[in-house]
């Protein structure tokens, strides 16, 4: 008996593929084109819906001129603490600045604090992490040990500490983010490179007389590009919040820079908490949503770029 | 056994001493000295230049860098770690004052998202596919998106102010003493801190939940005729309990962190608090002290926890 003529309930798998065999029977059956990976990716709801949010997040604060007559940082005592209204989309907060201007100018610096980390620390992670571990020796060696010692630190130990020793403003924040965030990368990178140098595809080319740059970023790093994607997507959805908390203890960018955390400052008075929502709710609400879709994005990437994290 | 865990203390001890050099080198480029730490301002500049260099000679700071270094680490060794830059209290009574809350906090956290994460991480993982199983994935998602500080701004507003039902902030009150009293203050901050970690251990849970189920041991428990329930309790999740326990090493930075945060939203006093106001007033030996016992407690739960996998799974203590 064939194992098709057992008896079994039918699934929602069999009635899809039914779907299917009756689409290919009436030749009406869409062949797959364009890159796989995006196929992927554009099928998984989650990850659309990520993108679409970020892209209407990030494209807000940067056309937020054209959104908003008002400036973020001009004071007017004559308009404090106002709630929404038709001319104050979000409200004012305590010195009559506009809320909702300050949450698209602010999010310019939150952005790139945390987008700008994610990349620098990226680019020295891989350069990095590619070289170690395709030659090895000494210089793997010591960033071995350098990247131990940072990653031993409690990330936001880490960083307030260097705060306190470098002190505010925002390239120190962007300086001590990289700091703190390349090891996680290099590891990743490292990690790549000592499986895929010995592929035979390797032992190929350095037989040919390549030279080490080319083999490592030209031959090898291609092929360990998804799992880096994906830890750029998630480490700045971890900027992003690690410079809101960071602003939020008024430990981040300088008071006068508007940006998500610091907006969000003024909400440790209990008064300003329980009266004024408008200057903290849609705030936080705009920080979730964004780290959010960015964290569907990095899921989206993953499940896209990895075939052993299916499920 | 014992060779492998004495191999792992030795792999400890350097870093341990690598990491309280470069404190120190922090420590030693920041303005003030221990001389400093211990004269009022006042002491200071109506001393005498002699006499100042005298005390410093004695203090052993005049000796070269290295020299200083063991000084100050036999004195952190005894207990000893200086003295506050405002206020000149000793750091050790600061800290004696200030651990017990801190390590209240992280302990009921830790519990309750150690318990929680692995329940719905099982949950997940027998259901798998299903609609339970897929808005748990995004509910993990939303918990770890949204900011631990944003999460406790809301839970203030509604259950302290609107409703009234808990404090706003603060441990105790002074006639409060025993546990329960303090219970009320000691929810919303717990529970804060555990929803980000809730949701790390729910994916690790299900994660390792989905490969133990994968196991031909469980095909031979089934095919037995054991009772479903006991195939997934007794032998699923016991097999995948070893990484869940593991996880908690790896979440201990994150509750730190965290517990920087949450403190300083319920103004709870703990080490988190005294850190940032530490930091607010640049009160440098302070901020390295407690930099310090952190890192050197992940270091040490790191290692007992090698040792306790090593315990549990034979395979790790024989592959190395």
């Amino acid at each position: 008996m064939a194992l098709a003529d057992i008896p079994r309930r039918r699934t929602r798998f069999d009635r899809r593929f039914d779907r299917i065999r009756e689409l290919e029977e009436a030749g009406r059956l869409k062949h797959p084109t364009g890159s796989r990976l995006l196929r992927k990716f554009m099928s998984n709801r989650l990850a659309v819906v990520g993108l679409v949010v970020f892209s209407i997040i990030l494209l807000a604060a940067i056309c937020a001129p054209l959104l908003t007559p008002w400036d973020p940082t001009k004071i007017n005592l004559r308009a404090m603490l106002q709630p929404p209204s038709w001319e104050h989309w979000f409200g004012t907060d305590k010195t009559g600045r506009d809320v909702f201007a300050r949450v698209l100018y602010g999010g310019r610096i939150s952005i790139l604090v945390g987008l700008g980390s994610a990349v620098v620390s990226a680019i020295i992670g891989v350069i990095v992490g590619c070289y170690a571990g395709y030659v090895g020796g000494w210089f793997d060696a010591i960033c071995m040990r350098v990247s131990e010692i940072i990653m031993a630190f409690p990330e936001l130990i880490l960083v307030l500490m260097l705060v306190s020793i470098l002190g505010q403003s925002l390239s120190n924040i962007m300086i001590i983010f990289i700091v703190g965030g390349w090891c996680g990368i290099y590891r990743l990178a490292r990690a790549s490179m000592l499986s895929l140098r010995e592929e035979e595809y390797v032992q190929a080319l350095r037989s040919f007389g390549l030279s080490v740059p080319l083999i490592c970023f030209k031959h090898i790093l291609p092929n360990a590009l998804g799992p880096i994607m994906v830890n750029i997507t998630l480490s700045t959805a971890a900027f992003i919040l690690a410079e809101a908390g960071l602003s939020f203890l008024g430990l981040g960018v300088p008071m006068n820079i508007a940006t998500w955390g610091n907006i969000l400052n003024v909400a440790q008075d209990l008064g300003v908490l329980q009266n004024n929502w408008w200057i903290w709710l849609p705030v936080g609400t705009t920080i979730s949503l964004f780290v959010l879709s960015v964290n569907f994005i990095g899921d989206g990437l993953r499940d896209a770029t990895d075939p052993t994290q299916q499920g | 056994m014992l060779a492998y865990v004495i191999r792992r203390v030795l792999i400890m001890i350097p870093m341990a001493v690598a990491i309280s050099f470069l404190i120190y080198l922090g420590l030693d480029a920041t303005p003030g000295d221990a001389v400093s730490f211990m004269l009022s301002p006042e002491q200071m500049s109506g001393a005498n230049p002699e006499r100042l260099a005298e005390l410093r000679q004695a203090l052993g700071l005049d000796q070269p860098l290295f020299v200083r270094y063991f000084i100050w680490l036999w004195g952190l060794l005894q207990g000893n770690f200086g003295y506050t830059l405002t206020g000149g209290v000793p750091i050790s009574d600061l800290l004696a004052r200030r651990l017990p809350a801190t390590l209240e906090l992280a302990a009921v956290a830790l519990v309750l998202s150690t318990v929680f994460g692995s329940i719905l991480g099982i949950i997940s993982a027998l259901r798998r596919g299903s609609a339970t199983d897929n808005t748990l994935t995004v509910v993990g998602m939303v918990g770890v998106s949204i900011p631990e500080f944003f999460f406790g701004l809301v839970a203030i507003t509604v259950f302290a102010l609107n409703l009234g039902w808990l404090p706003v902030g603060g441990r105790s009150m002074p006639q409060y003493i025993t546990f329960w009293d303090r219970l009320p203050h000691l929810v919303m901050p717990s529970l804060v801190l555990s929803i980000m970690m809730t949701a790390g251990v729910m994916r690790y849970a299900r994660a390792a939940m989905l490969d133990a189920l994968n196991k031909d041991f469980i095909k031979t428990a089934r095919s037995k005729g054991l009772p479903e329930w006991r195939v997934n309790l007794l032998h699923g999740f016991r097999v995948a309990l070893t990484p869940v326990v593991v996880l908690i090493g790896f979440r201990l930075p994150a509750l730190i962190g965290g517990s920087v945060i949450v403190e300083q939203v319920f103004q709870w006093p703990g080490v988190g608090s005294l850190f940032v106001l530490s930091v607010r007033n640049q009160d440098y030996p302070v901020v390295m002290a407690v930099a310090l016992i952190s890192v050197v407690t992940v270091l040490v739960v790191s290692v007992v926890i090698d040792v306790l996998t090593a315990i549990i799974d034979p395979r790790v203590r024989l592959g190395n």
